[in-house]
């Protein structure tokens, strides 16, 4: 960002980068959503209804992050939906059996990640496409999950761990505190370390970064575990706020969290988006629903409106993108 | 490579061995719609119960993707190509799965209907529940419990569903039953808790005074619950199908009551036909079970883990009978 | 002039000496053979081959659109909304051609749709049709309210159980759209514009071929075919459901990955796809005849997908 002088007019014009920009738009448009939801129901700007909306983004936006490194790379992972599911379970598992949640907490962040680090291995030492070993892998994650719970709920956890998923810190809840920790933690990790510049040069061209020295393959196996783990985050969440585990939590979440991230900015061929775009992904797509539900338009509609919402968002960043 | 092809080629059939059926006695094939709802596996429970005490082998038959369509068509005509001696089935949609049933007609093998009636095709029986009555008997006690006055909302199932459209229905006329009580509105959870969960929150936006929450089932009673208590807000809920967590939840308190949608008696019950019709023995057409409101007095007996539970004799099982039988062959 | 561009942009593929799937279809072929009595039986085959025509007829097309390193994933849901097009208006007039008809004009319409997205405003194929199956899945649930759509006269069902000359009619029809498509891709200058469009797009600009329209072709050829993949899936059921096909696409992707197609390169396999969709039917039906419980069943699917990929993987690198 660099503030310039206009030399005919000789006033200060403020340059911004394309990115910039681009989330700038973004923000706007959450902006105007809040505008109009407010003006359309009464319901919307209600600090409870606020809040829910911050935690149901927040669970969104644990896949959506995680899924941003790897799509930076211009990789996909498909798997995280049932990664959430296998996690919960097993996590859940744990604390029945120890009673302790962090043996659980624990439990379901090393699940998660440790099929991150399979994905990665996959895509950067076997040279499956990330497609393709992703979805397979939610192949076999469902597989192990339906067979290890065999048609059944593991329900009841102490209070003090559900505190995680529905409890509230100074009138916020829990989750919302945990979004905006990975939101800063991501983006620091990605625009300031030396790894997440690595990750988007990966991206932008795989040769180039390869010639230049970086371990790619690290790097990529790096991504996908943090997309794993994210998973795992994530599920501990499902797990606190739903106080049961199911074989198929999850399932449904990993196309919004593509969307998600997709909406944010980011691009799928890599080396394009950041954390906190998918941030204002989630939060557009968040709001989209709960204005939907508020407004009790019929769920019908809600694919056919998220689907336009997508394709919206990435036509006008492409515009913006053209025209400088 | 080809060594590693070899080695699987030889450790596969060891592991697949070890499932594959050997006849002794009759098998049965089992279809039921998913495998993560647990509603279908106290079925499959029921059936394995049933067929192990009578002797006979039960095979099952789940889409791999959750209530798949053509799947389970597909899996009809795999089965018919092992040719075993019955068939019990839960369409994985009433309407659809026809042809699927005209076909195991076509190929004679007997086949028995459980839970939710197909809308076509020739069954040896029907084994089932009520789910209008159910609902609105369950529906019935909740609005008593609240004194016949307050503001109610409904979470309703899958849309298209057979359950769910006989459960609203009743949850429906058991409304217009009470004069002061509104109905607020009435929303789709899709069966699953985290909507059940998401949709009450939404709902608890628009109304701030609930006073009743009729679920269609208890996956979404208890998101609802969830829902409540995250928002420190009261309200009395029922749900349906009698699963252990809601079992659970009445005894803890927090779920008024459950409508009893037995499946382990179901899959019981329609194995138990399908295998006597095997035998010649005398079987009944229809086996509605009566609606039980499952509540924090009477909730003992739906205590009882599914691996400890038995089967009800044959004579418990036909004084329920609604309906003779049929000559289908 | 632009013929001689082109004649040297290649119109085959290498092939692997032998290729993932089809040591997996063997490989699965011999086993179940050896394991299940019924297998090898000629009602089995018929059903297997029966049963894998719908998703053959998604993955033709798909072959071709991943080729121009794209990819639909609207068709399942596409083929899911024609189907209760072709429901609905069969059960008001009567009339199959109508029917049909109103099928391929949903499959149409929406191939258009994602052909401009992609081609006009250039937006990348994953989420022009991530939205399109939005779309389509959100309209499906709409004109049907969740219901299923029944009173469908029973003669439609002859066209998925009925057979001519004793082969069931759906082989013949699998049979003659792969045919279509081997001599569409193989011997048509479509087809080789379509190779091209994959791995060397500035050679068709340069040649003055106007690509776009061709990628329009594509994706219109592929929600066409979505269309008569929906009077097998109507006369199937009977009956046409608002969630009968969702997710077929991924299943496509899969078996036209498995058949050799690369995601990158523009190279295409009609062949492999179409050993690719057999050896998914292969193991699927094997499977059941096993009785193997359906949580196993599920965890092959997937290890089935990744073992044949990196079985291409491991040749690729040694060559």
């Amino acid at each position: 960002m660099s503030v310039a002088g206009d030399i005919s007019t000789g006033a200060p014009r403020l340059h911004l980068s394309q990115d910039m920009q681009q989330l700038l738009y973004r923000l706007l448009a959450a902006g105007l959503l809040c505008v109009a939801l407010s003006i359309a129901t009464d319901a919307f700007f209600t600090t409870n209804n606020i809040l829910n909306v911050l935690r149901q983004a927040s669970l969104l936006f644990f896949l959506a992050s995680g899924l941003t490194l790897v799509i930076l790379t211009g990789g996909l992972d498909l798997s995280v939906g049932a990664n959430i599911g296998l996690s919960a379970c097993l996590a859940a598992t744990v604390i029945k059996a120890t009673g302790s949640p962090v043996l659980g907490t624990l439990t379901g962040l090393t699940a998660g990640c440790a099929v991150g680090i399979c994905n990665g291995l996959m895509v950067a030492k076997l040279r499956i496409p990330s497609f393709i070993a992703t979805y397979g892998m939610l192949w076999v994650l469902h597989g192990i999950t339906y067979y290890y719970m065999a048609g059944e709920t593991i329900h009841g956890f102490p209070p003090g761990f559900r505190q995680i998923g529905s409890g509230y810190f100074l009138g916020i809840p829990i989750p919302v505190y945990l979004m905006v920790g990975f939101l800063v933690a991501g983006t620091l990790f990605a625009q300031r370390t030396v790894w997440g510049q690595q990750i988007y040069a990966i991206g932008a061209n795989p040769v180039a970064a390869r010639l230049t020295g970086i371990p790619v393959d690290r790097r990529l196996i790096l991504v996908y575990a943090f997309s794993g783990a994210m998973a795992g985050v994530a599920s501990i969440v499902f797990l606190a706020r739903l106080n049961s585990a199911e074989g198929d939590i999850g399932e449904a979440m990993t196309l919004p969290a593509i969307a998600a991230v997709l909406i944010g900015g980011a691009s799928l061929f890599g080396g394009v988006g950041s954390v906190f775009g998918t941030f204002v992904g989630a939060l557009i797509l968040t709001l989209v629903l709960n204005g939907m539900n508020l407004l009790a338009v019929n769920a019908s509609w809600q694919p056919l409106v998220t689907g336009v919402i997508v394709i919206f968002a990435v036509w006008l960043d492409m515009v913006g993108r053209r025209r400088s | 490579m080809l060594k590693l092809t070899k080695m699987l080629a030889t450790a596969l059939p060891a592991a697949l061995l070890s499932t594959a059926a050997l006849a002794d006695g009759e098998t049965i094939a089992v279809f039921t719609k998913n495998q993560t709802n647990p509603y279908f596996q106290t079925v499959r429970v029921g059936a394995d119960v049933a067929a192990k005490s009578l002797g006979a082998k039960v095979v099952h038959y789940i889409p791999t993707k959750p209530d798949s369509i053509p799947e389970q068509l597909s899996q009809i005509e795999d089965v018919i190509v092992k040719k075993p001696s019955a068939i019990v089935f839960v369409p994985v949609d009433y309407k659809a799965m026809v042809p699927g049933v005209e076909q195991i007609n076509d190929a004679k093998i007997p086949v028995v209907n459980v839970t939710d009636r197909s809308a076509g095709g020739k069954f040896l029986a029907f084994v089932g529940a009520d789910d209008y009555s159910l609902g609105l008997e369950t529906a019935r006690y909740l609005l008593k419990t609240m004194g016949g006055k307050g503001n109610v909302v409904i979470l309703e199932g899958v849309k298209g569903s057979l359950t769910n459209i006989d459960r609203v229905r009743g949850f429906n006329d058991a409304i217009k039953e009470f004069k002061d009580v509104k109905l607020l509105a009435s929303q789709p959870g899709n069966y699953q808790r985290l909507q059940g969960l998401q949709v009450m929150e939404n709902l608890m936006q628009s109304h701030p005074q609930i006073d009743g929450v009729l679920a269609a089932n208890d996956a979404m009673a208890i998101g609802a619950i969830e829902a409540l208590d995250g928002a420190n807000r009261k309200a009395q809920v029922i749900g349906i199908n009698g699963t252990k967590e809601a079992v659970d939840a009445i005894k803890s308190g927090k779920l008024l009551a459950s409508g009893d949608y037995n499946g382990f008696v179901q899959g019981c019950i329609g194995t138990m036909v399908a295998i006597r019709a095997l035998r010649n023995e005398a079987i009944v057409g229809e086996v509605v079970l009566k609606p039980t409101v499952v509540n924090a007095s009477n909730y003992k007996p739906y205590d009882v883990p599914l691996d400890a539970r038995t089967c009800p004799t044959w004579e418990e099982a036909a004084a329920m009978a609604t309906k003779t039988p049929t000559k289908t062959n | 002039m632009s013929d001689q561009a082109l004649s040297s942009a290649p119109a085959r593929l290498r092939i692997p000496a032998v290729p993932g799937v089809a040591v997996a279809l063997a490989g699965l072929a011999v086993l179940f053979s050896a394991l299940s009595p019924g297998f090898l039986t000629a009602g089995n085959l018929s059903n297997i081959l029966v049963q894998s025509v719908i998703l053959l007829l998604l993955a033709l097309p798909m072959t071709l659109i991943i080729m121009t390193e794209g990819l639909d994933l609207s068709m399942g849901a596409v083929l899911t909304l024609a189907s209760l097009v072709l429901a609905l208006i069969v059960v008001s007039t009567q009339s199959l051609v109508l029917g049909l008809a109103g099928a391929l004009g949903v499959g149409l319409a929406f191939g258009l749709v994602n052909g401009w997205l992609v081609s006009v405003l250039s937006i990348p194929p994953f989420v022009a049709t991530l939205g399109t199956m939005g779309a389509a899945q959100g309209l499906a649930l709409i004109v049907s309210d969740g219901q299923s759509v029944v009173g469908i006269p029973r003669f439609i069902r002859q066209v998925y159980s009925g057979e001519v000359a004793g082969i069931p009619t759906p082989i013949l029809i699998g049979a003659g759209f792969y045919a279509l498509f081997h001599v569409l891709l193989y011997h048509t200058r479509f087809g080789t514009y379509i190779c091209a469009l994959g791995g060397n797009r500035d050679a068709l600009t340069l040649a003055g071929v106007k690509w776009k329209r061709l990628l329009i072709a594509a994706y219109m050829l592929g929600g066409a075919m979505a269309g008569v993949a929906a009077l097998l899936m109507t006369a199937r059921m009977n009956s046409g459901h608002p969630t009968a096909a969702i997710g077929m696409e991924f299943d496509a992707i899969a078996a036209v990955a498995l058949g050799g197609t690369s995601f990158e390169k523009g190279n295409g396999w009609i062949f492999g796809t179409l050993m690719g969709v057999l050896t998914v039917g292969v193991l699927r039906n094997g499977l059941n005849l096993l009785a193997v419980p359906s949580s196993v069943q599920v965890a092959c699917i997937g290890a089935l997908v990744i073992f044949a990929l990196f079985l291409d993987g491991m040749r690729s690198h040694k060559s």
